[in-house]
């Protein structure tokens, strides 16, 4: 294991690495609002409004300014927390995307409960019992775990598990709404859906990438050595998984930051109030400060999540290290 | 199969309603809506007709209102906070209402005349105190005529119009009153407004969630008895995605959704669900472009093309939810009048029509028609014009679509068809809330309201047209006024202004449990009669 | 993202891409795949002479119709168009917007990689520090964020998908160079005074290239998916266009009365997606690529 010093300096180089990336994401937020063809205003002013209440509005949401100044006007503000109002609801955007990126994490994180244990152990049966009929079987079951459409995959779930058979609820997260989560079955059940969906694709990722570790490890001279020295097949097994750890973790880290990224098309389907509905809606709508608000919040968290899985994996395993 | 599932539906339903919440007790209306929000909730609505309809005459009442009681004949003005208005016949402009007394708002603040001033300011002056942009957004283009008002004692009230204008009764059951004690009480602050609003309509608003959820309960005081809600609570669910919505219904995760997906209804009604639909004032046209050098300004071109499209074999890709155009206003409007020209299907008569105008089978008219593929009230609108493009190829009329975004759509309908930013194209897919003589006919061929400076797009203008635009407005007596826009109808439809297609007809699809609904002839709908069965 | 095993020079004279052949042609499973694929390639490309239905032409009789209704083999649409031709028609489009971003990406990524990690110093920097801000999104974001804002439309989709998949080829590229570059036939290369293009042409590529291509085909799935993903949701391809996630999307109501139908969609980019990961699988063990 790496010394305390060591790895906190480690973390300290990687932060000052991240920071022109996350200048980067911002300049790419602003710009991407930027190519929006079309006014932004439109979507929230009746349909035979003016030209002068046009021009009133756009000036009343500082459009009217060249871009640089909207720019720094808006890292200005967001320095402080500030991150405007959404246009076509008037809230503002801080509250708006936080209250989504929170539903988003909890659907994000069932998600990973379900697919990280279960894509494990299964990638890790396959790489132990290689080129087994079981091994083939896992990892064809992991391919189609990758290849299937997950939006799709959700519409059928729903027609088969809400709809016919009325088991699950088929949208909504819990039967008040999000704002009153709670950690019991009425809840939980709005959740089961959404999450399993979403977990059909690491599930794959995971499988494949721990059986490829685990069938390396197991070819390696230091497990040989180790079962030459008398070890048992469980104590091989333990020091073949603590190998494996730190590579897993970063996929496993990466994979909760594209499932949080990634649940766009799923939240569309289940109408999960989350980060990705919100993005939609902000797109449908061109809720330009919604839709900067929404991407960089989630750009950012994906950077933080690539920063602690670097430092983890350092941590774990100072091999790895890399500059 | 289905037997099996509903069994199993009500089975998992039931355990759900004794599960830990209960939520869904009896007396509870749980409404899937198809805006992605909850509609702004301090008065004057957003989000369309849907907007007005679910949160703002459910929560507030305008001076006059819709009546929305019955569903057999198109639905007229009533009075609301007003109880009666008269305009002065001395001097047209200036209008006299007389406000309901003895209203209290949710609050418990008395409504009088000031509050009304109180509420026209917050829309119209820039500079007043309580002025919110966003409610004025939207109301402030609902009232143009009105030019100023007063208060003549606590209840009575004085409005001054720009020039005479009979038509300002419709353009005031746009206007919403909020309470402005609330809005004191509220630390004069719009957004807390929002979280606690307070109006003098049958419902409260209880709690919202943004983009999630809204509960509203009855208001025991409302001031019409009759309209005092039976329910015990009414909650309204954004649902923008159809497929969810209908999935959301079937499941029992709510009672009635909005505008059903066509294609879905025969498993809804094969399942006990109940599809309610009416006539309500709307229509799905084209709107033709005038300006010089468009195909559209010669009348056999038009009549030819109304007369090439099966109105009712369209009716197929809609589940029949649809009422074929025979005018621009729906056949059973109070001013759809007697137009000679028949919006039949004949595509003999529109060959005929094409030959005289120059065209055969070897000499195509070329039209470019801007479409979108999604947009509000529009309907199905990409399959439907393909099939306007098929029946219209058999008339000898090659239709090229210039699909953009709804947002774009309306941005360019705004514009006007003369605008470059439209490229020519010779027509634009609209729909049409047809509900008063303003929204019905003069904004769209005024020829002072030529795009950009209003809204008639295809830059008509028509010396007749305008003298009987000019008479409904100064005609006040009501009977004779509909006479007049029964003439006006008739022109509209004998020359053919625009491709009248069809009338939507609200579909909605509930839950058997659902009594008591009456689908009024309107955008808007009452829910106080509703109950829910066990 | 996994890491790539950056030093795997692989060997660049002739022999070795007809040893990957010889193997890939005794990989039953990539074989059946690649059939499928070139099936599909081909009656997508030969549509117009496969004497199919007009995929836009539709009747509002039809609409609908179930698998297996004479004449119309797969059934029939929304708008009663015939299923077989849209879906055989679909493919054109698909599989456009489907590959064609990750070949560009292919090129362009490369190209940069290769640039970024032979060049080195604050070139590198540049390319790399780019690519590192794109590479912060997520893919799936990312792609909806720039169609978001761009819009719907072929072009759209292809550019914001190109854009989508030219940093994680970047990466490979750059990392694998980095390692070639220090290996010390190419050293002994420059120090004869090759000239730069010219080492990067004869020994740079030739090392690079099979990784970088072998990473690449792994995208191509994802990306597949992806298309589809944004047609579905409404900002890919516009319609009346045949194309498979916008199919899905529009038969999505239909799935009540119809579901196999509904589902037709759905199984077209399923299979695709997955014979191209199928695919990719074999020439990577072909390749003896490691990842």
């Amino acid at each position: 294991m790496a010394g305390c010093d060591d790895v906190l300096s480690y973390f300290l180089r990687r932060l000052i690495l991240v920071l022109p990336v996350a200048f980067g994401v911002s300049v790419v937020c602003f710009m991407l609002v930027q190519i929006a063809p079309g006014d932004p205003l439109t979507a929230i002013m009746p349909v035979d409004a003016t030209a002068e209440q046009q021009a009133a509005m756009r000036a009343a949401y500082g459009l009217d300014k060249p871009l640089p100044v909207q720019y720094l006007i808006w890292i200005a503000n967001l320095l402080q927390g500030e991150m405007g109002r959404s246009i076509a609801s008037g809230r503002p955007v801080a509250g708006e995307v936080f209250g989504a990126v929170s539903n988003s994490l909890l659907l994000a994180g069932a998600a990973a409960v379900i697919a990280f244990p279960i894509g494990t152990f299964l990638g890790f049966l396959a790489g132990y019992f290689r080129d087994t009929i079981l091994d083939r079987f896992i990892t064809a079951l992991s391919i189609t775990g990758v290849s299937v459409p997950n939006y799709w995959l959700g519409i059928v779930l729903v027609i088969i598990f809400s709809v016919n058979l009325g088991w699950l609820p088929s949208m909504g997260a819990g039967p008040g709404g999000s704002q009153d989560w709670h950690w019991d079955w009425a809840h939980i059940r709005h959740l089961v859906l959404p999450a399993v969906t979403l977990a059909v694709v690491p599930i794959g990722i995971v499988a494949r990438t721990v059986r490829a570790l685990a069938g390396d490890i197991l070819s390696m001279d230091f497990v040989q050595a180790l079962y030459a020295k008398g070890l048992s097949r469980g104590d091989v097994l333990r020091h073949v998984a603590r190998n494996a750890a730190a590579t897993a973790l970063s996929v496993m880290g990466l994979q909760l930051g594209y499932l949080l990224g990634g649940s766009i098309l799923i939240e569309t389907v289940f109408n999960w109030p989350g980060s990705g509905f919100l993005l939609s809606n902000a797109i449908f709508q061109r809720d330009l400060p919604l839709l900067q608000g929404t991407i960089l919040i989630l750009a950012m968290f994906f950077v933080g999540m690539n920063l602690i899985v670097d430092v983890a994996q350092a941590a774990i395993d100072p091999r790895i290290k890399r500059t | 199969m289905f037997q099996l599932r509903k069994g199993l539906a009500a089975l998992a339903l039931s355990v759900a309603v004794l599960g830990a919440h209960g939520a869904a007790a009896q007396g509870t209306l749980r409404i899937g809506m198809t805006a992605s929000d909850i509609p702004l909730t301090t008065g004057q609505t957003d989000q369309g007709g849907e907007g007005l309809r679910f949160m703002g005459y459910t929560v507030y009442d305008a001076l006059i209102n819709w009546d929305l009681t019955s569903a057999d004949k198109p639905s007229v003005l009533t009075p609301g906070l007003a109880t009666e208005w008269s305009v002065d016949p001395e001097d047209t402009t200036k209008w006299t209402f007389k406000l309901r007394e003895g209203v209290t708002f949710h609050d418990g603040s008395t409504f009088n005349a000031e509050n009304v001033v109180w509420n026209l300011d917050k829309l119209l002056v820039e500079d007043s105190e309580q002025y919110d942009p966003r409610q004025s957004a939207q109301g402030k283009s609902r009232i143009p005529a009105i030019a100023s008002y007063r208060t003549v004692d606590d209840y009575t009230l004085e409005i001054i119009t720009k020039e005479p204008d009979a038509t300002l009764p419709y353009q005031l059951a746009w206007i919403m009153m909020s309470s402005k004690a609330n809005w004191e009480a509220q630390d004069k602050d719009w957004e807390k407004v929002a979280e606690h609003p307070s109006g003098t309509g049958p419902w409260q608003l209880e709690t919202f969630v943004p983009r999630e959820r809204a509960e509203m309960v009855p208001y025991p005081e409302y001031w019409d008895e009759t309209r005092v809600p039976q329910l015990d609570k009414m909650i309204l669910i954004p649902l923008p995605e159809s497929n969810a919505r209908s999935a959301a219904l079937m499941s029992g995760q709510v009672d009635w959704i909005e505008a059903p997906a066509p294609d879905t209804i025969p498993a809804m009604e094969g399942n006990g669900f109940v599809i309610t639909s009416n006539a309500y004032p709307h229509n799905w046209t084209w709107h033709l472009s005038r300006v010089e050098g468009s195909p559209w300004n010669d009348i056999r071109v038009r009549k030819a093309a109304n007369l090439a499209i099966d109105r009712e074999g369209m009716g197929a890709l809609l589940g029949g939810l649809m009422i074929p155009a025979e005018g621009f206003v729906p056949p059973n409007s109070q001013w759809f009048g007697n137009p000679d020209f028949k919006l039949t299907y004949d595509i003999e008569a529109a060959q005929e029509l094409m030959t005289e105008a120059g065209f055969g089978p070897d000499n195509h008219l070329q039209v470019k028609a801007l479409i979108s593929p999604s947009g509000s009230g529009q309907m199905l609108p990409l399959p439907m014009n393909e099939y306007i493009q098929q029946s219209l190829a058999e008339a000898w009329i090659d239709v090229e679509f210039m699909v953009v975004e709804w947002n774009q759509m309306i941005n360019l309908w705004r514009a006007g068809a003369a605008d470059p930013a439209v490229e020519g194209a010779q027509s634009i897919n609209f729909t049409y809330f047809i509900q008063d003589p303003f929204t019905g006919f003069i904004r769209h061929l005024d020829c002072d309201l030529i795009a950009p400076n209003g809204t008639n797009w295809g830059h008509y203008c028509d010396e007749d047209m305008q003298d009987l635009f000019k008479k409904i407005k100064t005609t006040f007596d009501p009977e004779e006024q509909d006479a007049l826009l029964r003439t006006t109808h008739e022109k509209y439809v004998n020359d053919a202004l625009f491709l009248m297609v069809t009338h939507d007809v609200a579909p909605r699809a509930m839950s058997p449990k659902v009594q008591g609904f009456v689908q009024s002839q309107n955008w808007y709908q009452n829910f106080s009669s509703i109950t829910m069965a066990e | 993202m996994s890491q790539v095993e950056t030093a795997v020079p692989a060997p660049t004279h002739r022999g070795y891409w007809s040893l990957v052949m010889s193997r890939l042609l005794r990989d039953p499973v990539a074989m059946a795949c690649l059939a499928v694929l070139v099936l599909l390639v081909c009656s997508a490309i030969f549509a117009p002479w496969l004497g199919l239905a007009d995929p836009y032409k539709g009747s509002m009789i039809a609409r609908l119709k179930p698998l297996g209704t004479p004449g119309y083999l797969l059934g029939t649409d929304e708008q009663g168009r015939d299923m077989l031709s849209r879906l055989i028609y679909g493919g054109r489009l698909t599989l456009f917007i489907g590959l064609m971003p990750v070949v560009l990406a292919f090129f362009i990524g490369g190209a940069l990689g290769i640039v970024a990690g032979y060049v080195g110093g604050i070139t590198n920097t540049i390319i790399m520090r780019v690519v590192d801000v794109f590479f912060a999104f997520p893919s799936v974001l990312l792609a909806i964020a720039i169609s978001g804002a761009l819009g719907a439309g072929v072009l759209n989709s292809l550019v914001s998908l190109t854009i989508v998949f030219i940093p994680p080829v970047t990466r490979v590229a750059e990392a694998v160079t980095s390692g070639v570059r220090q290996l010390d036939y190419i050293d002994a290369a420059r120090a004869s005074g090759a000239n730069a293009l010219t080492v990067i042409r004869v020994h740079v590529i030739g090392n690079v290239l099979s990784p970088v291509f072998v990473y690449a085909t792994s995208l191509t799935s994802v990306c597949m998916i992806l298309a589809a993903g944004l047609s579905f949701l409404g900002i890919g391809v516009r319609p009346p266009e045949p194309e498979w996630g916008l199919m899905l999307n529009t038969l999505r109501s239909a799935i009540y009365v119809n579901p196999w139908l509904a589902a037709l969609p759905g199984v077209m980019i399923f299979a695709t997606s997955l014979c191209l990961n199928l695919l990719s699988d074999g020439l990577r063990s072909a390749m003896n690529v490691r990842d």
